[in-house]
């Protein structure tokens, strides 16, 4: 096992050619091609991006490296030798680290405990852990990623647990740290300190390897980029000789979409301080009145501590609020509340002027509510059911499919054939399982279930996460329909961009409170990241 | 003052098959494997450590052969559900069946139908010198026999290995996110059939001292449903060896309190005495959940893998 | 057997009656592997043993058939334990383990001894729907227990059904021992219970018509499962319960109520022994079923309408079991061996499958 300062001295001595090769990797999921014969070469004390939108097969390449899957064909070099990575453990003792998007981390262990686990240590008669805390300690300094030694995990914020994810990978002495979407629930303040620690990284001789689908970010910390798209390379340029909107291009690709270069990409370039994100003004809704009202709502957390704190906001017919927020500021058990999944603490939800407080949920079901949820395999899949039996779910009671003690199954089943053609389900019909489908597959049977019983209050949280860029259109699409046809909608996402994208409205959720509101045609990104980091609303 | 020190001696004695069954369900427990199967295996073992000490010289080979036989199933089930990934509740049903049925069938095919069932020699107290000459204190700790120092003995050893050792720390992180374990290079699967095995001997320890104790005798019904209170001391000790320990203390005095006012002869009708471990482990569980802290992974499969 | 149309990537539905054909083969002949490699596994242990594997075979698989007693008395016993498995697998379709089923079985005995014991005098019109129903009731209310304590106390329900058991053992001892104890009998019996509250009998040689009802039970299981609003909740929360809840679906109350659906059914099998086979209460009644319906719901693999028929070729086991020790002199448990057998290979087989299914795509 390496150090830090051996890596340090390393490139130091001038070592030449690059760090780490991968050859013509291909990796198969049963009939699934994942990556078909993929090239990757990453430099020496150098940030490498690797872009492209969900699915294109950066993390399954990244999986590979880090022995968590087993390639079906290719090779590996790191600093100048091949090697063969079998599983974690030979990936970590060639030096590669990996920071997932989730994060790895026995809850209820300190940060000492989850950086050391897994390495060698003196354990007679006791185990010591003086040692590696100071070490730790060192290497927080070292890197500016403070963060407290002797701390639970369990209680620590997002981008302090991303700090220790980082930290297992520097103690053993990386070479190469891989980061899969680092910056998914990070204010953009916190991601800047990340950028920096990134740097300090790269300037004591390590690489590092960017995942990420957000082109703005790559043209902000990379050297040199490589962009995926279905499971193959299709292009590595250096980031001072290319653009944003070239890399849109590779990213999407050459086929229909480029023409109307899609507005994810086009949300994912970014904007500048001060402008919305498309230059659309804010949409005349005209007069109407609100149609869902939440008044002083207070929610208890997992661990009976109240997650939101007298929230409260209307939507009208036809708007689309989004709420925006670092993970764990009470999004989910907001989301769930005004689905009405959770019991309220205080507070009152109604919905077109029914008052839906302590009702069970099948009544916030029947009085018009859909609910979209994050986690769409947890949260929203039968996974053993077909099609059907999934979108009859929630709607099991109601006279679209029941005949009195009976469900109507050929009713489910014609419901089912129209929503797998209108929604572009691609499966083999209404009886295929649900477990069988893809990402962005699930999450149309979802909307599907969710939009086609005209909702009057759609709640979505992070729609698009995980999913490629045509499904992630197509919910924006459906989304834009809903308010079209007048649902009310609000929108929780992490994603600032998709927020400034759709919403009229974008309140700030932090701590549990609303801190701040902007509408359509003043937004600044880095204005709501200030509100998100819990800094003084100064507008 | 005799009376005390004789009902406690005799609860210390009762609390080593609840020790060895709930420690060796804590400890596949903690790798994440959740054993149900103890009822079984407790059986299996009484069987093969009478039979084996009966018909081949002595209880010390009779519980070597029964710990081998738990260690089998043990293994077995790690193994089925780390390499097939099958349900652990489903294999440890299946295992308890099975071990059900051996036990029996094997007692059949060896002893068959005798009117005066044989006998085995009950394992003898040893006094620890010095401290067994302590008043009451050391009749009741120090006079025991060698499983019940044994027992205590595993309970600490466990408790240093998993609390104090850098082994210990990679088996927990096993059970509580066996996907943070296996990034770092702990092997999954490893743990778990090494913790199962090892578990399964204990339990079949636990089930081979029964005949060993108090009357020398194998019958059908020797386990009494320990097997399953061992799986309520599991949860009620919050899954770690020194509250298991302790916990096991109010479970073994259930027992002996059973079987004390059975003999004197007290008014209540005997039936209802025998229902009394049962109703109390009941009426126990319901608040033991509040403290237990259950292994996150406990009872679930891990999955390299699974794309989730 | 049909060949299906290559469906294309989007929309044109797999023909569901081909579909289903192709996967009703494939389990049967899972089913009838498992059971072959069971029976070679316990011929070579039997042969071991020194005994012969034809004779003991010949002995467990034709005595149900050989005479028409054997077949009345095959039937009988398939009724607690066809009943004793959808106790054990209508909670588990909602993800919950019963292993209560012997206690709710005794407990529904004695209360149906009870009532047809103190109102022995009754006319049957009156005293056996009385007795049937208070079984029934009785079987569910004691579900109920452990339901209760593991939806308000997160009580584990293997371990709160399974200790309800030997509760109920010190129940049904104090009832036979005592309160109505037979003194004649050498061990815990009660005394007969009315002749109104006896199942009535038919055929020659007469089999009693417990064996009706419970084929009612049986085919109404599988509507319920498959094609009522409950039976759809009830598998939902088998499948994601979070998923459920998030949708309406009152996981709690469905978990409950499938555990003391559970328990009524146990506990009316207790009562059709006690109405139609011994025509009191006898310690000791609840035999081996609750083992036998767990395996047989296990092989049965939850599904609905198969466990009619794994339970009736379980129970020509069993009735062939006590005739292989009498003629074969082998001992009965070889019988367990067997049974507990097939269940692991028919484990095994979906493994070996599923790796087929997926190496062949």
């Amino acid at each position: 096992m390496t150090s830090v300062d051996e890596t340090r001295h390393e490139a130091r001595e001038g070592a030449s050619g690059p760090l780490l090769t991968m050859e013509g990797i291909r990796k198969t999921f049963g009939s699934v091609v994942a990556l078909d014969g993929v090239d990757l070469t990453v430099g020496r004390s150098e940030v490498h991006g690797l872009l492209g939108g969900n699915g294109a097969g950066k993390t399954t390449l990244m999986n590979v490296l880090y022995g968590l899957y087993r390639p079906d064909g290719g090779s590996v070099v790191l600093d100048g030798s091949p090697v063969e990575i079998r599983d974690p453990r030979d990936a970590i003792s060639h030096g590669i680290g990996m920071v997932h998007q989730n994060f790895l981390q026995v809850d209820t262990y300190t940060v000492t405990e989850n950086v050391v686990l897994g390495t060698s240590l003196p354990s007679w008669p006791t185990v010591d852990l003086k040692e590696p805390a100071a070490r730790i300690a060192e290497l927080s300094e070292r890197f500016g990623l403070t963060v407290d030694p002797g701390a639970r995990v369990a209680n620590l914020s997002v981008g302090l647990r991303q700090r220790v994810e980082i930290l297992k990978a520097l103690y053993r002495g990386a070479k190469v740290l891989v980061l899969d979407e680092p910056t998914t629930n990070l204010t953009p303040q916190e991601v800047d300190s990340l950028f920096g620690s990134l740097r300090a990284i790269v300037d004591e001789g390590m690489s590092v390897v960017f995942i990420t689908h957000k082109i703005r970010e790559t043209m902000a910390v990379c050297d040199a980029l490589t962009v995926m798209r279905d499971g193959t390379r299709v292009g590595t340029v250096r980031r001072a000789d290319t653009s944003a909107a070239e890399l849109a291009t590779l990213m999407v690709g050459d086929d229909a979409a480029v023409g109307r270069v899609t507005e994810v990409v086009t949300a994912g370039m970014g904007a500048a301080a001060g402008t919305a994100a498309t230059g659309e003004t804010a949409r005349d809704l005209g007069d109407v009145p609100a149609r869902v009202a939440v008044r002083d709502l207070v929610v208890l957390g997992d661990h009976g501590v109240p997650a939101t704190h007298d929230v409260s906001f209307e939507v009208r017919r036809g708007e689309i609020v989004g709420i925006a927020g670092v993970a764990g500021n009470g999004q989910v058990e907001l989301a769930e509340a005004v689905a009405g999944v959770r019991t309220l603490e205080g507070g009152s939800v109604d919905v077109d002027g029914q008052p839906l407080a302590g009702r069970p949920t099948a009544v916030w079901l029947e009085s018009g509510v859909a609910y979209v949820p994050e986690d769409r395999h947890r949260d929203g899949i039968l996974p053993s059911a077909s099609i059907m039996e999934n979108l009859v779910l929630g709607a099991q009671r109601s006279v679209r499919f029941r005949k009195g003690p009976f469900v109507d199954w050929s009713a489910a089943r014609r419901h089912a054939e129209e929503a797998i053609r209108t929604y572009s389900v691609k499966a083999s019909g209404p009886s295929a399982p649900a477990a069988a489908l893809s990402g962005g597959n699930m999450q149309r049977v979802i909307l599907a279930r969710a939009f086609s019983h005209r909702p009057g209050f759609l709640i979505l949280h992070n729609p698009t996460r995980g999913l490629d860029i045509p499904s992630t259109q197509f919910v924006y699409d459906r989304v834009r329909e809903a308010a079209a046809e007048h649902s009310a909608v609000l929108l929780m996402s992490e994603d600032l961009d998709e927020l400034t994208h759709l919403c009229d409205r974008v309140l700030v959720l932090y701590s549990g409170r609303v801190v701040g509101e902007r509408t359509r045609g003043h937004y600044d990104q880095y204005e709501l990241g200030h509100l998100m980091a819990g800094l003084e609303d100064t507008a | 003052m005799n009376e005390a020190v004789s009902f406690l001696q005799l609860v210390v004695t009762a609390m080593v098959p609840f020790i060895l069954a709930a420690q060796g369900t804590m400890l596949a427990g903690r790798a994440g494997v959740f054993n149900v199967a103890q009822e079984g295996v407790m059986m299996l073992g009484a069987s093969v450590g009478f039979l084996v000490s009966l018909k081949m010289g002595g209880n010390p080979v009779g519980l070597v052969f029964a710990a081998l036989v738990g260690a089998a199933f043990g293994w077995f089930l790690g193994w089925v559900t780390t390499r097939f990934r099958l349900d652990q509740f489903v294999i440890g049903l299946a295992l308890f069946f099975a071990a059900t049925g051996i036990a029996s069938l094997l007692y059949k095919v060896v002893i068959g139908v005798t009117l005066k069932p044989p006998l085995i020699e009950t394992l003898p107290d040893i006094e620890i010198p010095l401290l067994s000459s302590i008043p009451g204190v050391g009749t009741v700790l120090f006079t025991q026999d060698a499983m019940v120092y044994f027992a205590f003995l595993v309970s600490g050893l466990l408790y240093w290995m998993l609390y104090r050792t850098n082994l210990g720390l990679k088996l927990r992180s096993v059970g509580e996110n066996p996907k943070a374990a296996d990034s770092l290079g702990v092997s999954v699967a490893r743990t778990r059939i090494w913790c199962s095995t090892a578990g399964g001997a204990l339990m079949a320890l636990a089930g081979a001292y029964l005949p060993m104790t108090y009357t020398g005798t194998y019958t059908e019904g020797i386990v009494a449903g320990r097997g399953w209170l061992a799986i309520a001391l599991a949860f009620f000790g919050g899954w770690r060896p020194q509250y298991i320990l302790a916990g096991s203390a109010f479970f073994a005095g259930m027992e002996v309190l059973a079987l004390r006012v059975q003999v004197g002869g007290v008014d209540i009708p005997h039936q209802f005495i025998s229902m009394l471990p049962y109703a109390a482990t009941l009426l126990v569980m319901m608040f033991a959940l509040r403290w237990a802290s259950v292994p996150a992974f406990l009872g679930r499969n891990y999955d390299r893998e699974s794309r989730h | 057997m049909t060949t299906t149309a290559t469906p294309p990537t989007t929309t044109t539905p797999v023909k569901p009656a081909a579909r289903r054909g192709a996967g009703l083969t494939r389990s049967v002949l899972s089913y009838a592997l498992a059971v072959l490699l069971a029976f070679v596994v316990s011929g070579i242990v039997i042969a071991a043993l020194g005994h012969s594997p034809v004779e003991a075979f010949r002995a467990i698989l034709t005595t149900s058939f050989k005479s028409s007693f054997g077949f009345i008395e095959t039937v009988q016993k398939w009724v607690p334990l066809v009943l004793l498995t959808l106790a054990f697998t209508i909670p588990l379709a909602a993800g919950k383990y019963n292993i209560g089923g012997e206690g709710q079985l005794l407990v529904g005995a004695t209360a149906a001894a009870a009532v047809g014991i103190t109102m022995k005098d009754a006319p049957m019109v009156v005293l056996l729907p009385l007795v049937l129903l208070v079984g029934v009731l009785a079987g569910g209310v004691y579900a109920w227990i452990a339901a209760w304590l593991m939806d308000r106390f997160g009580v584990n329900e293997i371990l709160s059904t399974v200790l309800l058991n030997f509760v109920s053992f010190g129940i049904v001892d104090y009832v036979a021992s005592e309160v109505w104890s037979d003194p004649a009998a050498g061990h815990p019996t009660t005394v007969p219970i009315g002749d109104g509250g006896l199942l009535p009998l038919v055929g020659t040689p007469p089999m009693h018509t417990g064996v009706l009802l419970a084929l009612l039970v049986s085919a109404a299981t599988v509507v319920v499962m498959r094609r009522t609003v409950p039976g759809y909740e009830l598998r939902a929360v088998g499948t994601n319960p979070r998923a459920a809840q998030v949708h309406g679906v009152r996981i709690g109350r469905v978990a409950v109520g499938s555990l003391v659906v559970g328990g009524a059914l146990a506990g009316f099998a207790g009562a059709i022994e006690v109405a139609g086979v011994h025509g009191k209460l006898i310690e000791g009644m609840q035999s081996n079923y609750l083992l036998l319906g767990i395996i047989i719901g296990l092989i049965a693999r939850g599904n609905a309408l198969a466990v009619p028929f794994v339970a009736f070729g379980i129970a020509v086991l069993e009735v062939g079991a006590s005739a292989m020790q009498r003629t074969a002199d082998v001992p009965s448990e070889m019988v367990l061996i067997v049974e507990a057998l097939t269940l692991l290979f028919l484990l095994f087989s979906d493994v070996v499958g599923a790796r087929l299914r997926r190496s062949s795509r």
